[in-house]
Order: structure tokens, then C-alpha cells, then sequence
């Protein structure tokens, strides 16, 4: 009762605020799920940790829909380019949530990429990727139009990278146990980088702008 | 991401104080308003004042306007004020003026009905948004019922609302010295001095001074209303998040009273519910107490009309309001096994809505124009 006395954010930080909470969360959970396809660190040990994230992740999500609605229904349609935004980057968070969890469905199936001749570039592609989370994170609080270039540009090079990796497994003509897992892995990857770009897109420009007077679309009234 | 929210209302943006400064100027203007009607009730004369409202005499017939005209206004506390203003000019008593107040109580609940037909064309929405509407319909016609022969055949409301006004200004009989009845006086002048000027007298005279105070009242009842929204609404969705976290009846009633305190209008407090229940993040059990809150919460802006006549029984009245609201919770929400009954009956009407939306829409019709148009035609 005392929180309508108390003074507040007046704005919509606090669901930003909430969106990065969900999205450091995704990033541990990634973090840890390739750790265990990656490294001997046992899939089983870190298992519960990255099924409790994503319940809080989940939680997070439902949070965030319904005090996004609360948010409309009393503010009105205002920001409703915003809670657009909000709503659809919430749900790529839960997405890379469930590719997380598919990549340590991998492991504890007893695919193992440690030890392997590729694991070190494998490693270095996860920190790359790792780090973009934090990057995404920089752009929904500060909007920079110079690094979200900068960002679209390199997760552009890596879905293409990955994409390449993928043809080039399945027409490899290594054992189907070398090839198959390394495929799937790389498509998960490919969908949390496309997620990762997708939230910042959503958060800049949750619905592209419509111009029908200028470029090709003819003019009705013309 | 752009985060700041834009601050856009009736008078479009405008800085905090200066939109609390235009409030407090309105709240002046409607407490100028209903003391306006209190004096051009009382320039009509007695004979006038009998004949118009004599057919309130019947209770039924009181209930049926006090229906008819808080639908008409879509505004509880607009009606519930006119009322006070009409008991503090002598123009109806204080026992013809409570079966209106509870006609009032039902009328409010119009505006979110009319919301959740918003939602007709998703039936399972639908039926959520019409349940959350029609709960605020069902109890408030139960404490009716029971209520209102209650009070008929003892008084209770309104010796108690009486006892309360008393104890405040003195007996109903005196006049007591409201500062605020001085403090509105000038204006009210100045409207009298108005009319008189343009060569009106008598009853014409009346007739136009009732006219102004109802615009008056009216205006300045919406605009405090929507300017208040927009002063508070970061505070409304704060707290119903809150309450949302933590679902507590008590919390949440609170929440609705003092939400509805602050923008002067049940129906804002209760409309808020219908989207929030249709979009599923309110479940009907939390949204009802918050209803229960608005019903009494609302009954603020007919004490502070009362303060502006200077009339006992027009606080009484405006008692009688608060009471009547109190009474009802305590009637049909703090015994569990009642508490309910309003829910079901809700839920089951929402059940038959969502299958046929025209059932929804005849019932709108039927419960807040046409029966109550037959109850006054029969009963006065």
C-alpha cells in the first residue's frame, strides 16, 4: 500500500532495467551450458543451475508481460512503440534461454567438444559470443547508432561464419558422431547470435518504419 | 531505447505543480458548482421544489433515478453530489435521498461494463474482461438488496451516517459554519448576480442557476478526474503491480479506495481493471477487492460536495454514501462464505456473454436503462 505514497521511477528504466537482469541470466546460463560442451566440467553439476535460471528467466518474462500491460493500461497508448519492443525482446531472451538449454541437452547426452583439435577455436568463438551479451546489454541502456552498426556488422560475420561451418559439416564425409554434434551446436549458436542482434533491433526499432510517400510505393493519392 | 514516458493530457504537457495548481483550482470550481445548485434549488420556492421531486418519495422509484442518472453522467460522484447539493437546499430529505445514493452506487458500475464490451470479439477475453466488470454489478445490486430494506425498515444507514455527522458538525436541524460554503460564496454571487442581470427571476432564475451548477460540476469533476490521472498514474501502476505481486484482498481494496480518492472516480479505478483482466494478468479474485476499495473511495467527492452547502443533512447524506459501502463489504466480503457469491454470479454471466456477446449488450440495456426506466415509471 505504502508503494503508491512512495516516490518512483516515473518511466519505463525499470523494465530496461528488468530486460538486462533477464539477459545477464541468459548470458549465465550460456556461459555455463557451453562450458559443459566445451570443457570436462560434468553436464550433471551444472545442470539444476541452468534449469533455475531459466525458471527465473521465465518468471522474469511473465513479470515483465503483465507489468508491461499494467504499464499500457494506465499510462495509456503512448509508449506502446516501446512496450512493443519490450515484449518482443523478452521473448528472444526466453529463446536464447531455451537454445542454452539445447546446448546442454547436447552434453549431458554425452557429447563432449573437450580435448577435440577444434576446442580452441570453439572456446574463443563462445567468448566472442559471450561478450556480445554484455554489448547488448550497453545498447539497451545507452541507444548508439554508431556501435549497433558496429555490432550488426560483426553478428552478421559470425551467422555467416557459422552458416559456412554448418555446409561444410554436412557435406564433410568425417564420421556422422564428429560432424552431426558440431552442426546442431553451430545452428544453436547461430540462432543465440541472431537472437542477441534481434534484441538490440527490437529495442531501437521494435516495428520498421513504414513510408508510403517516398521510395517505391506509389502514392494513393497521386 | 527511448524510456521516458510523455506526459500528454486534457491540457496536453504540462509541468507537475502547475497541473496540481489547475486541480486544486478545479476542486474550487466544483465545490462552487454544487453550492451554485444548492442556491438555485432554493430560489425556485417550496411549491416548485415539492412538485419536482416528489417522485422520490417511493424508494423504488428514488433507487430507478438514482440508476437512470449516474448512467446518464457516467459519474457516481457527480450524481451522489447533485443529490447532497438537492438535501442541502430542502429540495428531497435525507430518507428520499438514500435509496438514490444506492441507485448511484449501481449506475457507477456502467462505465466498466461498457469497457469490457471492448473486448467482445475474443470470447475468452471477453469473458474474463466481463467477469472483472459485472463483479462490481453483482455486489453492488446484493448490498442493495439487502441494504435497502434494511435501512427501510430501521434506519440503520442512516441513523449511523447521522450519528457520524453529529458528532462532526451538530444536529441535522442547524447550520453549521462551513469555511469552505464562505470560501465559494463570491462566485456563487457572482453566477446569481449573472442571471439576474440578464433579467431572469423566480423560478426561471432557479432553473439556469441549477443548469450552470450542473455544467459546473460536471467539467470540473472530468477535468480533475483526467488531470489527477496523469499526476498520479505512475503512483496507480506502481501499487497495482505491488498488488499484483502480492494479492492481498485487504492491500488491493486499499489500493482501489485510495486510487479512487485521488481521481475522484470509481469508474477510472474499475475500467483499469478490465484490460488488466483481459490480457489475464489480473485474476478475478485479486481484481474485486480493488472495486470494493473504489465503491468506498469514490464517496469522498460527495463529503467534500457536503462540505461546500454547510447543511448537516447534506453531510449526512454524503454519510449515508460511505456507510452504505462499508456496510456492503461488511456484509458480502469479510464473511468467506459469501464473500464468493458475487464471483460466481460473474463468472456464470460471463460464461453465457462470451457464447453470445447480444446477451451481454441486453444486459446493459436492460439492467441500467430499461428496468430502471420501468421502476420509475411504476413506482412514482
Amino acid at each position: 500500500m505504502l508503494t503508491f505514497f512512495r516516490r518512483g521511477p516515473s518511466d519505463l528504466e525499470h523494465f530496461v532495467s528488468k530486460a538486462i537482469g533477464m539477459l545477464g541470466d541468459a548470458r549465465h546460463s550460456f556461459d555455463l551450458a557451453t562450458l559443459a560442451l566445451l570443457t570436462k566440467t560434468d553436464a550433471a553439476a551444472v545442470d539444476s543451475d541452468i534449469r533455475e535460471t531459466d525458471q527465473r528467466l521465465s518468471i522474469a518474462e511473465q513479470e515483465l508481460l503483465s507489468e508491461l500491460v499494467v504499464h499500457i493500461t494506465v499510462q495509456g497508448p503512448t509508449d506502446i512503440g516501446s512496450v512493443f519492443g519490450l515484449v518482443l525482446l523478452s521473448n528472444k531472451i526466453e529463446r536464447i534461454g531455451a537454445q542454452t538449454r539445447n546446448v546442454l541437452d547436447l552434453a549431458e547426452a554425452g557429447v563432449s567438444l573437450a580435448n577435440q583439435p577444434d576446442t580452441e577455436e570453439l572456446l574463443s568463438e563462445r567468448t566472442v559470443i559471450s561478450a556480445l551479451f554484455g554489448e547488448v546489454a550497453d545498447l539497451m541502456t545507452e541507444p548508439d547508432d554508431d556501435a549497433f552498426e558496429d555490432l550488426s556488422r560483426r553478428c552478421a560475420q559470425l551467422k555467416a561464419e557459422q552458416q559456412r561451418k554448418i555446409v561444410s559439416y554436412m557435406h564433410s564425409t568425417e564420421q556422422g558422431t564428429v560432424v552431426v554434434p558440431r552442426a546442431i551446436y553451430q545452428r544453436y549458436l547461430k540462432r543465440v547470435v541472431a537472437n542477441l542482434l534481434g534484441i538490440v533491433v527490437a529495442a531501437t526499432e521494435p516495428m520498421p518504419a513504414t513510408n508510403t510517400l517516398d521510395g517505391d510505393t506509389p502514392d494513393a493519392d497521386g | 531505447m527511448n524510456t521516458s514516458t510523455a506526459d500528454k493530457g486534457v491540457f496536453g504537457a504540462m509541468p507537475t505543480w502547475v497541473r496540481a495548481i489547475l486541480v486544486g483550482g478545479l476542486i474550487y470550481a466544483f465545490l462552487a458548482g454544487v453550492s451554485a445548485l444548492e442556491a438555485g434549488v432554493k430560489v425556485m420556492g417550496q411549491d416548485t421544489q415539492e412538485r419536482l421531486f416528489e417522485s422520490v418519495s417511493n424508494p423504488l422509484a428514488g433507487l430507478c433515478i438514482g440508476i437512470l442518472g449516474t448512467v446518464l453522467v457516467q459519474s457516481s460522484s457527480a450524481s451522489t453530489s447533485v443529490i447532497v447539493g438537492l438535501v442541502a437546499a430542502g429540495a428531497i430529505d435525507i430518507d428520499n435521498a438514500v435509496p438514490m445514493i444506492m441507485g448511484a452506487n449501481i449506475g457507477t458500475t456502467v462505465t466498466n461494463t461498457l469497457v469490457s464490451l471492448g473486448s467482445a470479439r475474443q470470447s475468452s477475453e471477453f469473458q474474463r474482461a466481463f467477469a472483472a466488470a459485472t463483479v462490481h454489478d453483482f455486489f453492488n445490486v446484493f448490498a442493495v438488496a439487502i441494504l435497502l430494506p434494511l435501512e427501510l425498515a430501521t434506519g440503520v444507514i442512516s441513523k449511523t451516517a447521522e450519528w457520524i455527522s453529529e458528532r462532526l458538525v451538530g444536529s441535522s436541524g442547524s447550520d453549521w459554519k462551513s469555511p469552505i460554503k464562505q470560501w465559494v460564496k463570491t462566485p456563487v454571487g457572482w453566477i446569481q448576480d449573472f442571471w439576474s442581470w440578464v433579467g431572469l427571476s423566480g423560478n426561471a432564475l432557479g432553473v439556469l442557476m441549477i443548469i450552470t451548477g450542473l455544467v459546473i460540476v460536471l467539467v470540473s469533476l472530468g477535468l480533475i478526474t483526467s488531470n489527477m490521472r496523469q499526476l498520479i498514474a505512475d503512483r496507480v501502476e506502481r501499487s497495482m503491480n505491488a498488488v499484483l505481486a502480492r494479492g492481498s484482498g485487504s492491500i488491493a481494496m486499499l489500493l482501489g479506495m485510495v486510487i479512487t480518492m485521488a481521481v475522484q472516480s470509481s469508474s477510472i479505478t474499475t475500467s483499469i481493471l478490465i484490460p488488466m483482466s483481459a490480457a489475464g494478468v489480473l485474476a478475478l479474485r485479486n481484481a474485486y477487492p480493488v472495486t470494493l476499495g473504489a465503491n468506498v473511495g469514490t464517496t469522498i467527492t460527495a463529503l467534500l460536495a457536503a462540505l461546500a452547502t454547510g447543511s448537516p443533512a447534506a453531510l449526512t447524506v454524503g454519510l449515508t454514501h460511505t456507510v452504505f459501502n462499508l456496510a456492503g463489504i461488511l456484509v458480502l466480503y469479510v464473511p468467506p462464505f459469501v464473500r464468493t457469491v458475487p464471483i460466481y454470479c460473474a463468472e456464470w454471466l460471463a460464461r453465457i456473454a462470451a457464447t453470445r456477446p447480444i446477451w451481454a449488450v441486453g444486459y446493459v440495456m436492460g439492467a441500467f436503462i430499461v428496468l430502471p426506466l420501468i421502476g420509475v415509471i411504476v413506482a412514482r
